[in-house]
């Protein structure tokens, strides 16, 4: 599951060595924006020995790493890939062919240190109007990506406007890449909500985004995990009546039988499926490896 | 006068919680100096750490300054690679 990925600041040792047990679902080790330029190269070293260290719990782990457009990407990918990372959260990525260049990069550093080709992901940033545009091509470009995200501020400025309360700058791509990222079999993560004390707003925002489908939400203050968690938990009745509607289509199975009725409701292979990701998201069932 | 060609000092870290301040500057042999929170407690350690990570990098002669804020050993092993690779850059980095 990834509701909740926790952005640590790569140069901070207290955030990146205790992050873990705040329960998020994820973390990004943070190169880019949370980094001075002057501090760089510290917070690589940091970041890179936090990750030999290896003590993050059951937590996804993924670095941000610096963006393609600047000389630092390179340099961020040798430190950290060899680690064995779950993957690199990729910042302005803007065309398929970015995201192959990452994919050759990766590559050639995986082999090298003895790593399976292909083991480390790619969540990539759509920060521009220009990314977005470009977000099924870019998300089929490799079998790495694993999602695609809507950049916040840096997308806001690119289209011209401000973050507003409503969100309503980021209404329609959020509905974008939501369609984008399904047709190309890969999760769609929506960005940051950057009103840290506004627990309200997060959660008509969150209520939003896993309305429209989204798997989750990459998180700035640990005080929003449990919000957002809480939006992604299945409610007990919600639980029970996915319980019913699998063992209902288990019986008609065994018993030959195509769809059958559920509390007056036809039950089909959809909501079968709906009723399983129920579960998933419950704890109740395990998660299955994506099909990818 | 012979002076040390390398007198500049480098610095990498900070004074926050859970993080240690290092600065290395030339010297004629390797030393090691520590203050702060658990300079008392862990000087042997800290001072193993650091000629653990001197060492590895095949480091030539210097004074390693630590003002400790509580730092584990991950994080005052990075700081003494970073502060000792920008003092290896020179006085610009």
């Amino acid at each position: 599951m990834r509701r909740t990925m926790l952005y640590l600041p790569g140069n901070n040792p207290n955030m990146l060595t205790r992050g873990y047990l705040f329960g998020s679902d994820g973390l990004i080790l943070d190169l880019e924006d949370a980094v001075a330029v002057s501090e760089k190269d510290t917070a690589r070293i940091l970041v890179r020995d936090i990750l030999r260290r290896g003590e993050f719990g059951s937590c996804e782990v993924t670095v941000r790493i610096n963006g393609v457009d600047t000389d630092l990407w390179r340099d961020d990918l040798a430190a950290i890939i060899p680690c064995k990372i779950d993957g690199i959260r990729a910042p302005k990525i803007e065309s398929p062919q970015t995201v192959r260049d990452l994919d050759e990069e990766l590559s050639r550093i995986e082999a090298a240190s003895g790593i399976e080709v292909g083991h480390t992901k790619i969540f990539c940033l759509l920060e521009t109007a220009f990314g977005v545009w470009n977000a099924y091509d870019i998300a089929k470009s490799s079998p790495r990506v694993a999602a695609i995200i809507p950049g916040g501020e840096d997308l806001a400025a690119d289209l011209r406007t401000n973050r507003s309360a409503e969100g309503t700058e980021l209404e329609w791509v959020r509905r974008m890449l939501i369609i984008a990222a399904r047709a190309a079999g890969v999760d769609a993560l929506d960005t940051v909500f950057p009103r840290v004390a506004d627990d309200d707003g997060l959660r008509r925002e969150v209520e939003f985004i896993k309305s429209l489908g989204y798997d989750g939400k990459s998180v700035i203050h640990p005080n929003q995990i449990p919000i957002i968690h809480d939006v992604y938990t299945p409610t007990e009745k919600e639980v029970e009546t996915a319980k019913k509607i699998i063992q209902a289509a288990k019986d008609a199975a065994e018993r030959g039988l195509g769809a059958v009725s559920v509390d007056g409701r036809m039950v089909d292979v959809p909501v079968v499926k709906r009723a399983e990701f129920t579960l998933v998201r419950a704890g109740v069932l395990p998660e299955q490896e994506k099909g990818r | 006068m012979n002076e040390p060609a390398t007198t500049h000092v480098a610095q990498a870290g900070t004074l926050e919680s859970m993080d240690c301040l290092v600065s290395i500057t030339g010297a004629g042999a390797r030393a090691i100096e520590i203050s702060g929170s658990s300079a008392a407690r862990f000087k042997g350690a800290i001072e193993k750490k650091i000629g653990e990570v001197l060492d590895t990098l095949s480091a030539k002669p210097v004074k390693v300054t630590v003002q400790d804020n509580g730092a584990i050993d991950v994080v005052l092993g990075a700081r003494v690679e970073a502060a000792y690779r920008r003092f290896e850059r020179g006085p610009s980095a």
